[in-house]
């Protein structure tokens, strides 16, 4: 219970199964900014809104990342900007990949609803979510 | 790329990943044995990098080769973060992500195999 007046402090976020969650972030923070660097650096001109939203992928999960790594209040919000954004992005990213397939040939982290990676970026941003909640 | 050496890598990682797996299963905390043999096949990784960059350099055939490097500075990064991010975790968390890493180094040292040979990228 929470004393009215008082300050509620949360749960740390990167504790605890948060500690596992922050692992995973950090495994697709590297993984998405490898490959966009490479990406970017060596073939940007074949298909620069696949590899520009490789990036964008990245910067995101950097974001979630350390957020949920830091845990404080102002990171807690950041986390949650950055998680709701890498669901509607993975979302919509997977379903216009299904739709445009021939947009989408080079693959990026969210195509197909991250299919490349065994549908973990689906799953992550409810994960994400849940556990914002969880240890508010 | 030696086909032998990365099965060795593969080999260590798997049995480290699943000593990991036991601790974390019994609610141990990492040990300093389980951190030397971290050590070890940290050592094995850097010998595979330098190695695969050498051979690469050595080589005239047409392979992605950023995304080589990138798979094998890949390889030597994950275990040490690992290690690093899971220290100081009171609950059995700490040994789950140390097992993470172990599981995902076998996965990279196939990728480095798979561009090496040509079918990725």
């Amino acid at each position: 219970m929470v004393e009215p007046g008082t300050q509620h402090s949360p749960a740390p976020t990167g504790q605890g199964f948060g500690r596992v969650l922050v692992a995973v972030y950090g495994l697709f923070a590297l993984a998405a900014t490898s490959r966009s660097a490479v990406q970017i650096a060596t073939e940007l001109y074949k298909a620069p809104l696949a590899y520009l939203l490789s990036a964008f992928a990245a910067i995101v999960y950097i974001v979630a990342t350390v957020s949920l790594a830091r845990g404080d209040m102002t990171s807690r919000r950041l986390a949650t900007v950055a998680i709701s954004i890498e669901l509607v992005g993975v979302l919509i990213v997977g379903a216009a990949s299904e739709w445009f397939p021939s947009v989408f040939q080079h693959p990026t982290v969210w195509t197909g609803f991250g299919s490349g990676y065994g549908f973990v970026p689906l799953l992550l941003p409810f994960v994400g979510l849940w556990w914002l909640r969880h240890t508010r | 790329m030696t086909g032998t050496y990365a099965t060795v890598i593969t080999v260590v990682a798997l049995l480290l990943a699943g000593w990991a797996l036991i601790c974390a299963a019994l609610n141990r905390r990492p040990t300093l044995c389980l951190f030397a043999a971290g050590v070890l096949l940290e050592a094995l990784l850097l010998v595979f990098a330098v190695g695969g960059v050498v051979q690469m350099a050595g080589s005239d055939r047409q392979f992605a080769r950023a995304e080589f490097v990138g798979y094998l500075l890949g390889c030597l990064a994950i275990p040490p973060l690992a290690f690093y991010w899971a220290r100081g975790e009171r609950s059995r968390s700490g040994m789950v992500v140390i097992a993470l890493a172990l599981l995902i180094t076998p996965v990279m040292v196939l990728r480095v195999q798979q561009v090496w040979a040509g079918s990725v990228g």
